[in-house]
């Protein structure tokens, strides 16, 4: 390894060492506990796993069927080529091979930043672990031509339980990107996937950002999706959470220049002891943004679902539009929500709606439905997933808000006609 | 086909119904005029089954049965319609999925193979051109987005589809202007058929006008104070509704 990469590795795990894990008294993870992780993973945990390669039938299963995308296929952590398939004239290269050849550039991406909101040991030992991950850059002007669907797989292995990921994104001046995230559990064997994501959005420019976590009931999940944006760009996230023991996510976007637009969607299903946590934060620095957050759960069993949506409108920052919701449906008296909006404002001249919603199904739609003579049952089935799915409708891939829905569908109670409702 | 008799439901408490006597004939319409707060919505909701009503006395026999004791689906299984006073937007939901589901509910409850998607969008294109209904409108959410007009018109599609034997029609005239009522009348007037009852709950003689009725009666404090024919209605156009209560109480 250069000098410079390994100076970046040891400057995170110092940050490590002084930090830690959060825990407890940390504000931010009040609701979210590590320790039963920990006690999953037992010892070395931190540790990073060889690849595995996995057969590209199993691949094919794994994947979003019917998705005209470029595929990037990931086995615990680390890039593998059967089963992907690279876009041609577009600066893509895993980190594994940015790290040899351009050891600057990895390092770079590598840098830990624990002055940033939101972060934490995790992301520090993602500095000083990553192996693998993608470093994307798309030029000025470019649009990919399709979506770029990064899979990664998990499973099994005898060399260690974690993976952790590193992934850069530089969109140029008016360049237009979609990328799909996919995480899947091949098994039920803990394990640990951590990912940080660095996008980096230049000017007009244009990212759609999925993310579906769906992996095993055993595993956990730290995620972290750091945005960037000059003026007049546009970021827009789906996050859908079905899967994991635990799964975090901090999402951190900065609004940078005037006219910059973020949208952020979350989807949570969770059911017996899940546990999903997703805090986000917006930073309006400049004026004229807009920010869009519309969060969902639907809560069965005893899991446990955490929104924290902190909204921060800068000094300067005029004109800045702003909405957040979210919604959330308890399907069981046991199933708990911690939601909890954070406005900051240094500026008057703004607009900002918050709303936050607890409930049960609506008696009155449910009525309708059984006088059209739909059971109990189905009416409520119906409306649980109708109330899921709105999260979905600003999706433009079929293929894609199709299999969110069939996976999602899985975990709710059973619906007898999917299709009929998907209409 | 449905017989009330002394019937008495309150709500939180607050009594609403106080001994409603009516029996609807197979094939008759009927219209239940009255006041505001006289007691219409609540008859309406009681027959259909909503929630949160409490029978106090009285009895509702539905073709030889008792319909109280029915869920609301079941009610709809045996033929009982409702057209809400304001429908329910049901976003996420698509009006062909709820039709489909209603109408397969019922055959199964009847013991009738479910209808295959070819033969149901046949039925669903021409019952939806009874109401001049847009077919775009089929594959949107239930009434969302849909104008007051619209969504009374999505009421009497789905009765059209749904072919029920009991519909009560309650305030279908509401929020109407008079394009939309002559349209929605239209359609009702198709649906009529000697194996058919139809109930209008209705404050205005208006859609009197344009659906004539068999019966009218007069519905004040939760009575029925007075029944007759058409005529009825006329009278209560020109006197208001004072005169009748004045009469009884005389």
């Amino acid at each position: 390894m250069t000098q410079v990469v390994e100076s970046v590795r040891q400057q995170a795990r110092d940050v490590f060492e002084s930090i830690g894990l959060p825990g407890k008294r940390d504000e931010d993870w009040k609701y979210s506990d590590l320790s039963r992780m920990q006690t999953v993973l037992g010892e070395n945990w931190q540790q990073t796993t060889e690849a595995a390669g996995i057969d590209v039938d199993s691949v094919e299963q794994a994947a979003i069927p019917a998705l005209d995308a470029y595929r990037i296929v990931f086995v615990n952590g680390h890039f593998q080529s059967a089963g992907s398939t690279m876009p041609d004239g577009v600066n893509l290269l895993p980190l594994k091979s940015l790290l040899q050849q351009q050891p600057e550039l990895a390092a770079d991406l590598l840098t830990p930043h624990p002055d940033a909101p939101l972060y934490n040991g995790l992301n520090a030992l993602n500095s000083a672990t990553a192996a693998d991950g993608l470093s994307l850059c798309v030029a000025d002007h470019v649009q990919l031509d399709k979506p770029l669907y990064v899979l990664h797989l998990a499973q099994a292995d005898a060399a260690g339980k974690t993976a952790a990921m590193r992934h850069g994104l530089m969109l140029g001046d008016c360049a237009e990107a979609t990328v799909i995230e996919h995480f899947v559990g091949l098994d039920e064997e803990p394990g640990l996937t951590s990912v940080v994501n660095y996008s980096h959005l230049k000017q007009g420019s244009s990212l759609k950002h999925y993310r579906i976590q769906q992996e095993s009931m055993k595993q956990f999940h730290i995620g972290r999706i750091d945005v960037r944006q000059a003026a007049d760009s546009s970021y827009k996230l789906h996050s859908v959470e079905l899967g994991c023991a635990l799964s975090r996510a901090d999402i951190v976007v900065r609004l940078e220049g005037p006219g910059a637009a973020c949208e952020l969607n979350g989807l949570f299903v969770s059911s017996g002891r899940q546990h999903v946590d997703h805090h986000t934060r917006i930073d309006h620095v400049s004026p004229h943004c807009s920010s869009r957050e519309n969060y969902r759960s639907v809560l069965d069993g005893r899991s446990r679902a955490v929104f924290n949506g902190k909204i921060v409108v800068h000094e300067g920052a005029i004109k800045t539009d702003s909405a957040q919701s979210n919604a959330n449906l308890l399907l069981s008296k046991n199933a708990e929500i911690d939601t909890k909006p954070e406005l900051e404002i240094y500026n008057d001249d703004v607009k900002c709606a918050h709303g936050a919603t607890v409930g049960q199904l609506d008696e009155n739609q449910l009525f309708y439905l059984k006088t059209r003579g739909l059971s109990e049952e189905e009416a409520r089935q119906v409306l649980t997933f109708a109330f899921a799915d709105e999260v979905l409708t600003g999706i433009d891939s079929t293929a894609v808000r199709r299999f969110i829905e069939h996976a999602a569908f899985v975990k709710l109670p059973n619906l007898t006609d999917l299709e009929g409702l998907l209409g | 086909m449905l017989k009330i008799e002394n019937l008495h439901a309150s709500i939180d408490g607050k009594k609403i119904l106080k001994g409603i006597n009516l029996e609807i004939g197979t094939g008759e319409v009927h219209a239940i005029m009255g006041p505001n707060g006289s007691g219409k919505s609540t008859l309406s909701n009681v027959i259909a089954g909503r929630d949160g009503y409490e029978i106090t006395a009285g009895s509702v026999t539905y073709n030889g049965k008792d319909l109280l004791e029915m869920s609301p689906e079941e009610r709809a299984w045996e033929g009982v319609f409702l057209a809400f006073q304001y429908p329910v937007e049901i976003p996420g939901v698509n009006n062909v999925y709820l039709l489909k589901a209603g109408v397969n509910a019922k055959r199964k409850h009847m013991g009738l193979p479910e209808l295959d998607a070819m033969d149901f969008m046949k039925i669903i294109k021409e019952k939806a051109a009874l109401v001049d209904l847009d077919q775009s409108f089929l594959s949107r959410g239930v009434n969302e987005g849909f104008s007051g007009g619209e969504k009374k018109r999505n009421e009497i599609f789905q009765m059209a589809v749904l072919e029920p034997a009991l519909a009560i029609l309650d305030e279908t005239d509401s929020g109407l202007d008079i394009d939309a009522l002559r349209i929605v009348a239209n359609g009702v007037n198709k649906l009529r058929s000697p194996e058919r009852s139809i109930v209008m709950v209705t404050h205005y003689q208006r859609l009197l006008d344009y659906i004539e009725p068999d019966f009218v009666h007069v519905l004040a404090d939760g009575k029925v104070l007075k029944s007759g024919d058409k005529s009825l209605a006329l009278e209560l156009e020109d006197r208001g509704y004072d005169w009748v209560r004045d009469e009884v109480t005389a």
